[in-house]
């Protein structure tokens, strides 16, 4: 598929470079670095590394602060450390702090997490099979329909959704927030694409002859095949319902169905509320530390698969 | 949140790709309605359903005393006559017709930079911007917040070494500051889909082009950037679509920096979010969100979201 | 078929999903008599007096909740409402939130349930701020008595001996305080919408008249005039700080280095200043706020809040008392001892209040100091039942005016009122 797509790429573009380009000119191979392998250059570097120090400046703020105490937080310079090494300290102090709600936390975005991407990627698996392999009239209507619906802002949503699912009884419950997030337009127009690239014809119809029901074609033919692309969109399905803020602000209100993003900001309040509201920056900060790690883990360590979903994705560029 | 880049994975997809996929055959001929039917059903009851649920809301006025009634169009005359709307509509407009050019243009550039192979350390550095996409907006905003307060934040410092007076979070310039934050969290997730685009270019004719004597300024602009087209286009889209919606960054900041400038109608969605929950105005807010999608879905339409539609003529 | 039959497994698996879901978030009702009362609170100490009340009644279980502060929470408690389900059995509001709820029937009249009893126990200005009408909604948990937080350390850096007794004298030490350099000020401001109503308040102003569901607004009163004229020289001549506001970490640091000299603001800031301002231990004194004539002694309130029980609550009848048990009863003194400020007469009378000495505020007596103020507070005073609303639609006036310095005060309050007279009369007040 990737030699396909290449010659695509090639014959669409060769001929924009210059009319000559076939042929082959000797007298300019007298370079010391190769095409793959040119001079690196330190402006170049520099520049980028500006970019990356840009992006990586604010996470070493954060790593920082996670390990001063609240004393020293309010106290000491941003990028300095502080007289004690608090880390620890700030870290069990997370998971005790109103009777341990953290780990409450914790578990309920694991839940929101790992049941809407898996449900979410089943969903646009099939749905996504179904569009690019199956005959079913209506579907240039629901086509149309689900395009739409990708430029449906996601919050305009949120508010009726809200005010649908306080009517039918279900703020408040995992389903306000888990139900929105099994619905992935993208991930279905992918899957589609995916399949209709990935996917042969041919071999769908001799597990047919062979006897085997649609269903079980599509879980032992097609799902095997579609798992680079599965992966890509669980990860992708994974980032957004683990950073999502607007839906469970407005759908949840009792902290023991707060994913980490609601109850980190409620912490960050408490300290910003007049009254007795008790200071907790150090917890808030060590908190946010530990609300991102799992993700930027599961990032780093599944880069193979979800870089090659992309660039299986970018070949059709 | 508040920013679809997050979804658009579709940006590495071309449009055209299923011209080339083979009639599937007609077997079973409602099979496939079985296979759709779990996603379509959730569907219409998250999408379908809310929407038009808040047609109808639409129609009635809530009130504290005298409860609901029946309004008619009201809510939507009174929404176009709302200077608080207007001004938060064209305050999300400029802000996107700043921000998403300079976040993609710098998302383009970081992305040639790593293609061209010139980078010491470019795996770091491609990780190293790419990580705050992993970062919720919550934590964003927590950070950039106290980082840039002017009295004790890194800005405080360099107020204070310099002798100046700057103040990322007065109203003038905290539209900036959250461009900064926004574009903080989604330049590394574009800059990998265009690098994942740019490392699809066959190798071949960048040898053809070097031998053909063109040199890299040339290269970048003859080949790679032809090449990034489709992508961007997909990525203008979607990053239009996001900061659209901005929200989280003016909803979380005020609890950190006082007199930012952010009112409760600093966006559309921020106005909508305090109509809905503090102003008992749901009726209001649902016609706001309904004028909102429909200005959200013009604007991407008139960008080039015809290119997207191609993708589903087969 | 074989897809027909997967497929209806499938759907099985989701019907089944759903209903154990429904079970786990249902309400937990255990045992055969026991009631299980929910509370919202955003103050630590309501819990504290838990593990005595559930001793005392054994059939009663208390879960303390918190669903956000303030805004949040009456969000939260309106959503709840609205959907008809998971209201709590108790909750906390600000005594400017009482009438929002009360007067569109969202609170139980207390009275029925026996509150007019407590009365005598609470500070008169308290009670008047549960009351609407003539009836009780909620009852006072804490206090908010206005007074002054000076820093002696820096006051005597500028000169000044004694603390300000009355606004010139304020006005005057601001500039020795101002004449430091650098950063330092008399107090911030940037637009602290509470502190201003505190100094209307006591210069006199009533700027809100509610009857039932008429409101009058009127910030043209000489009281009301009278402070914010003051104000507005203390702002006009750069005396405060308008950078720093109030619970931001840049205050917290500021309370620290000493550089802000003093805070007027409710006494509860007496149990949360020695978090904010670790460093600044021994620096801090308490005294009266300020006063407009030299030798009166007249008070404000400045927050402050109660808990009322929804109409729509469940067990009203365990939930008053549980509400007696923390705000009045056997449950008030763990309270007390975590910090809580209350307006109970007896404990602001008892030996322990008016004796005990604090290490943070330079071994000072700071009981008596508070229960003064809270005694000399005027009565009188209204909030409007949407001032929840109201509240927010003046942050959104008034950080212009802070932050480009156009316009003045009186302008402001003017335009607020002009957006409350729209938004009120919308809502189906009469709202002149």
């Amino acid at each position: 598929m990737r030699s396909r797509t290449s010659t695509r790429a090639a014959s669409g573009e060769a001929h924009v470079v210059t009319p000559g380009a076939s042929i082959r000119d000797s007298r300019n191979r007298r370079r010391l670095y190769s095409v793959d392998n040119p001079k690196k250059s330190v402006t170049l570097t520099v520049m980028t590394g500006l970019s990356a120090l840009y992006c990586l400046l604010p996470l070493v703020w954060l790593v920082i602060n996670a390990t001063k105490s609240q004393a020293d937080f309010v106290s000491s310079f941003g990028l300095a450390p502080g007289h004690k090494f608090a880390l620890w300290d700030n870290i069990v102090e997370v998971f005790r702090y109103q009777n341990g709600i953290f780990t409450r936390w914790l578990l309920n975005t694991v839940l929101y997490v790992v049941v809407g991407a898996a449900v979410s990627t089943f969903l646009a698996a099939l749905g996504g099979y179904a569009l690019a392999k199956l005959h079913f009239s209506g579907k240039r209507v629901l086509l149309f329909v689900i395009l739409g619906s990708i430029a449906v802002p996601g919050i305009a949503l949120a508010i009726p959704q809200f005010l649908l699912f306080a009517h039918l009884g279900l703020t408040n419950t995992p389903w306000a927030v888990l139900i929105p997030s099994f619905i992935n337009p993208f991930g279905l127009y992918l899957m589609w694409v995916f399949t209709a690239e990935a996917v042969p014809t041919d071999l769908l119809d001799a597990a047919k002859v062979d006897g085997a029901g649609e269903f079980r074609t599509f879980v032992q033919i097609a799902l095997p095949m579609l798992a680079p692309a599965s992966v890509t969109v669980l990860l992708f399905s994974f980032v957004s319902i683990w950073n999502n803020y607007f839906l469970p602000l407005i759908m949840l209100k009792d902290p023991n169905w707060y994913p980490l993003t609601i109850g980190l900001n409620q912490w960050n309040k408490l300290g910003s509320t007049a009254g007795n509201g008790a200071l907790i920056q150090n917890l808030v900060i060590t908190a946010a530390l530990l609300t991102i790690i799992p993700l930027i883990v599961a990032f780093l360590s599944l880069q193979r698969y979800w870089q090659s979903g992309l660039s299986l994705g970018a070949v059709k560029g | 949140m508040g920013h679809a880049g997050r979804l658009d994975v579709t940006a590495v997809m071309s449009p055209d790709t299923t011209q080339h996929q083979a009639p599937a055959k007609r077997r079973g001929k409602q099979i496939g309605l079985a296979f759709i039917a779990p996603f379509g059903l959730l569907f219409i009851l998250v999408y379908i359903v809310p929407i038009v649920y808040a047609g109808y809301l639409s129609l009635f006025q809530e009130k504290l005393i005298g409860g609901n009634t029946f309004s008619g169009l009201a809510n939507y005359t009174k929404l176009f006559q709302d200077a608080q709307f207007w001004h938060g509509v064209s305050r999300v407009f400029w802000f996107t017709l700043v921000q998403v050019p300079i976040m993609l243009l710098l998302a383009m550039a970081l992305a040639l930079a790593l293609d061209s192979r010139r980078l010491h350390g470019a795996k770091f550095m491609r990780v190293s911007i790419f990580l705050p996409y992993a970062v919720p907006a919550v934590v964003s905003t927590l950070m950039w917040g106290f980082m840039l307060g002017v009295k004790y934040g890194l800005f405080g410092s360099l107020n204070n070494t310099l002798g100046t007076d700057l103040n990322p979070f007065a109203p003038g310039t905290t539209l900036i500051s959250i461009g900064m934050m926004v574009t903080w969290a989604f330049t590394g997730f574009n800059m990998l889909i265009f690098y994942a685009v740019l490392k699809a270019v066959p190798r071949e004719l960048y040898e053809a082009a070097a031998l053909d004597g063109a040199n890299e300024f040339q290269v970048v602009r003859r080949i790679k950037l032809p090449a990034l087209r489709s992508s961007l286009v997909i990525a203008i889209i979607f990053s239009i679509i996001g900061t659209f919606q901005i929200f989280s960054e003016p909803q979380i900041l005020p609890s950190m920096v006082a007199n930012s400038g952010i009112t409760t109608d600093y966006t559309p969605n921020l106005y909508a979010y305090n109509l809905a929950f503090a102003g008992s105005q749901q009726g209001y807010a649902a016609a706001l969100a309904l004028v909102m999608a429909a200005i959200t879905i013009a604007v991407a339409y008139a960008v080039q979201i015809r290119g997207l539609r191609n993708a589903f003529e087969d | 078929m074989r897809l027909r039959k997967k497929a209806r497994l499938f759907s099985a698996a989701l019907a089944l999903m759903l209903v154990l879901g429904a079970c786990s978030s249902g309400p937990a009702e255990s045992g055969n008599n026991q009631v299980k009362l929910t509370v919202w609170s955003w103050d630590d100490t309501v819990a504290k007096a838990v593990p005595g009340f559930e001793a005392a009644n054994p059939n009663i279980k208390v879960k303390v909740v918190n669903a956000g502060s303030s805004f949040d929470e009456y969000t939260a408690l309106d959503n709840a409402i609205q959907a008809g389900s998971g209201v709590p059995d108790l909750a906390m509001f600000e005594y400017f939130a009482v009438p929002y709820f009360a007067i569109p029937g969202k609170l139980d009249d207390l009275g029925k349930l026996g509150a007019e009893d407590l009365k005598k126990d609470y500070a008169k200005a308290a009670w008047n701020d549960v009351t609407v009408g003539d009836k009780v909604y909620a009852l006072p948990s804490d206090y908010g008595p206005s007074v002054m937080f000076y820093n002696k350390t820096t006051l005597k850096k500028a000169g000044v001996k004694k603390p300000p007794a009355t606004w010139n004298e304020y006005y005057e030490d601001a500039k020795k305080v101002r004449a430091l350099g650098g950063n330092h000020y008399i107090a911030q401001d940037t637009g602290d919408l509470f502190f201003l109503l505190s100094l209307i308040w006591q210069a006199g102003g009533r700027p809100f008249k509610v009857n039932g569901t008429k409101v009058h607004i009127d910030f043209t009163e000489p009281g009301t005039t009278k402070a914010v004229a003051f104000w507005q020289k203390m702002l006009d001549e750069g005396l405060l700080n308008t950078k720093v506001t109030a619970w931001s970490d840049d205050w917290n640091r500021t309370l620290n280095d000493g550089t802000l000299a003093s805070q007027i603001m409710g006494g509860w800031l007496t149990s949360s200043l020695p978090q904010r301002a670790p460093k600044a231990a021994g620096d801090f004194r308490v005294a009266l706020m300020p006063q407009w004539q030299r030798g009166d002694e007249v008070g404000a309130e400045n927050g402050g809040s109660g808990f009322g029980i929804p109409a729509a609550a469940g067990h009203k009848d365990a939930a008053f008392k549980f509400l007696e048990y923390f705000t009045h009863g056997g449950g008030l003194s763990s309270r007390v001892d975590a910090g809580a400020f209350v307006p109970n007469t007896s404990v602001l009378a008892s030996t322990d209040s008016q004796n005990k000495v604090n290490k943070y505020f330079g071994d000072q007596k700071v009981g008596p100091v508070l229960a003064h103020a809270t005694k000399i507070v005027a009565s009188g005073w209204q909030y409007p039942p949407f001032f929840e609303w109201a509240r927010s639609a003046y942050g959104d006036l008034v950080s212009k005016f802070y932050t480009t310095g156009k316009g003045s005060l009186t302008g402001i309050l003017e335009e607020w009122k002009q957006r409350m007279i729209k938004y009120g009369n919308e809502q189906g007040f009469e709202v002149d």
